[in-house]
């Protein structure tokens, strides 16, 4: 674009041979080379940013993980290989972490791409009040964690919480349900799910408000059912921002940490210990940071597998 | 609609007829009926705990804990007392500046630096461009609970542990990557004709920036400033591993310990909770009008 204006004036300013266009490309040049660095430039304070303070302490932290290492005392290091890594595969509880954080991952992205589905379909439809439902909708995307976890707490409290009170009314069961070893691991991503679904549901509602209204009137035309229009407009019109909501939950899901952390701190008896729970326990309650980072360097593994196989599905459809 | 069509021409508009008038024509009662019925169930989930945690904190502490149903408290158990309680506690006050000062300074700090970014990968061309915006994507990738690691390790090493700049770098990054994305998603819609005007007038880069980019783009500035801000505010990961004391603290993360410290004090601590998820609700309710089109317009240009 700027270049072509030099070049429009250099050609106005008529015939110049030799010397002068020589110096023309130079200063062309420059300029051209001028204008790249102050792009470079300008993107340098993120990425150095990024650089030091998340892409260099993962590379340690891949490093820590051939080491021993104590939060005690920081200054020991010893190598040790491979050795975190095999001790993992032996650890049951590394196995039911492992377990549980893929249960919690599925059952979470399954439930609230669904619910958000549904939510989407029905927020998008032309009806008074709606406007003021999608607003409304986003507060507990909003509200911080530890507040959700509060809020849940409160309402599933034995003998005062909300849901045991309603319980009693029709001779339900009054109990702690966090603590109990059945319904925890439920019950936390229900937490995820209830936080997250609004999010899913508004991103694919933006997506749809975004499908042309003349596809549907054709297919209205041909007579199409409701089920119909859903299946084959709307359906193929979301795939790219389906896509993007399931990775980022799934991502989300899998490095679950904060609200089972404060829920349930992995209980009862390791019910709801997840991978991320775990590699906080290890590294600063039990201040095994080798051991903890090698845990954590398989999740990166895995999430690394899960995206690009995932993109690659959906890049051929 | 034949029914409508009749009524219109006789000229006598039933009430069954307004309210169809008034739903538009493509969704018929039935359906609209249904539309409701779907939406209160799941509105009954998302609003009913917000709903019964603020009405708790208005309860006198002998029927806040009540093992019977009492929805409406009546008039004499409605009491203030409980936000005395936590209005009043110096550390709540303690833990709520700290809280402002990380969130402002996070936000401002992801904002000076995200904008410079954007405007780079949205305006220039340059090899890796197009890798370099996925690169900071993909860090999203990265397990929180691996990095806070290594990170811990680092400021300790610089004497940063139990410091506001190391707690705010590390929510600076969490929030950068999608902050950039959507600030570049915005600025790709503002026409470069209008900064090629501004360049031919003599405008310098930063000026263009500063007097036609971020004016134009407000919108995205203000949903990539709210994103952030809410990041920082509502994080409890970082902060309960870099801080070790009450002067650095944030609300979530002393939440946490009074809840789970104190033989606890229902009353005390959900209107702790509340307002502390108060300034994210402020915060969201001012720019949520932004959001749709800021999901929209991502998605769109991801193609």
């Amino acid at each position: 674009m700027k270049y072509d204006d030099w070049y429009d004036m250099s050609t106005h300013s008529g015939q110049e041979s030799g010397l002068p266009r020589l110096r023309q490309w130079i200063t062309e040049a420059r300029w051209f080379t001028q204008e790249t660095w102050i792009g470079v430039g300008l993107v340098i304070p993120a990425t150095v940013m990024m650089l030091v303070i998340i892409v260099y302490p993962t590379i340690r932290a891949l490093w820590v993980s051939l080491h021993s290492r104590s939060f005690l005392n920081l200054e020991q290091v010893e190598w040790i290989g491979l050795a975190n890594y095999e001790q993992l595969f032996a650890d049951p509880t590394f196995t039911i972490a492992m377990t549980q954080t893929v249960l919690l991952t599925v059952g979470a992205v399954v439930s609230m791409y669904l619910l958000g589905l549904g939510l989407a379909l029905l927020l998008k439809e032309n009806l008074p009040g709606l406007g003021v439902l999608r607003s409304l909708s986003m507060i507990s995307w909003v509200i911080p964690p530890v507040v959700i976890v509060i809020i849940w707490s409160w309402m599933l409290e034995v003998n005062y919480g909300l849901v045991n009170l309603i319980f009693g009314i029709f001779g339900g069961p009054n109990k702690s349900w966090f603590g109990s070893r059945q319904w925890a691991l439920p019950l936390v991503t229900m937490l995820r799910v209830w936080k997250d679904t609004p999010f899913v549901a508004i991103a694919l509602m933006a997506s749809m408000q975004s499908i042309p209204k003349e596809y549907y009137e054709a297919a209205e035309i041909d007579g199409a059912s409701r089920i119909q229009k859903f299946r084959h407009i709307t359906l193929p019109n979301i795939t790219y921002i389906s896509m993007i909501m399931i990775v980022i939950e799934t991502i989300a899901a899998f490095n679950s940490f904060q609200m089972i952390f404060i829920a349930t701190g992995g209980g009862p008896v390791n019910s709801t210990e997840v991978l991320g729970t775990y590699v906080y326990q290890q590294a600063f309650m039990e201040y095994a940071l080798g051991y903890a980072s090698a845990i954590g360097a398989i999740m990166l593994l895995l999430l690394t597998v899960f995206t690009i196989i995932y993109v690659k599905i959906e890049d051929t459809d | 609609m034949a029914t409508q069509n009749t009524n219109r021409q006789s000229g006598r508009r039933t009430v069954s007829d307004r309210f169809d008038s008034w739903i538009g024509e493509d969704t018929s009662i039935r359906e609209a009926i249904g539309i409701y019925g779907a939406l209160s169930l799941y509105f009954i989930w998302f609003l009913v705990p917000v709903g019964w945690l603020a009405l708790s904190t208005v309860k006198a502490g002998e029927i806040i804990q009540a093992t019977e149903l009492i929805i409406i408290p009546s008039l004499e158990n409605i009491t203030l007392a409980n936000y005395e309680v936590v209005l009043s506690d110096a550390r709540f006050r303690q833990l709520f500046v700290n809280s402002i000062i990380i969130s402002f300074s996070t936000t401002a700090l992801t904002l000076v630096v995200g904008i410079l970014g954007a405007y780079s990968l949205s305006r220039f061309s340059y090899p890796g461009r197009k890798s370099l915006l996925i690169a900071f994507l993909a860090t999203k990738m990265l397990p929180p609970v691996l990095i806070i690691i290594p990170f811990f390790i680092m400021m300790w090493s610089l004497n940063l542990v139990n410091s506001y700049i190391g707690i705010i770098l590390s929510h600076c990054v969490r929030a950068l990557p999608l902050a950039l994305w959507l600030l570049k998603g915005f600025f790709d819609d503002i026409p470069e004709a209008l900064d090629e005007a501004a360049r031919i007038d003599g405008c310098s880069h930063l000026s263009v920036l500063y007097h036609v980019i971020v004016p134009l783009a407000k919108p995205g500035i203000a949903v990539a400033a709210f994103y952030t801000f809410v990041t920082s505010w509502n994080d409890f990961l970082f902060v309960s591993v870099l801080s070790q004391n009450i002067s650095t603290r944030t609300l979530p993360f002393g939440l946490y310990l009074f809840q789970s410290s104190n033989s606890i004090n229902w009353g005390a601590t959900l209107t702790a909770a509340l307002l502390t998820a108060i300034p994210s609700i402020i915060f969201f309710a001012l720019v949520q009008k932004y959001i749709v089109k800021g999901l929209a317009s991502g998605g769109m240009h991801g193609h």
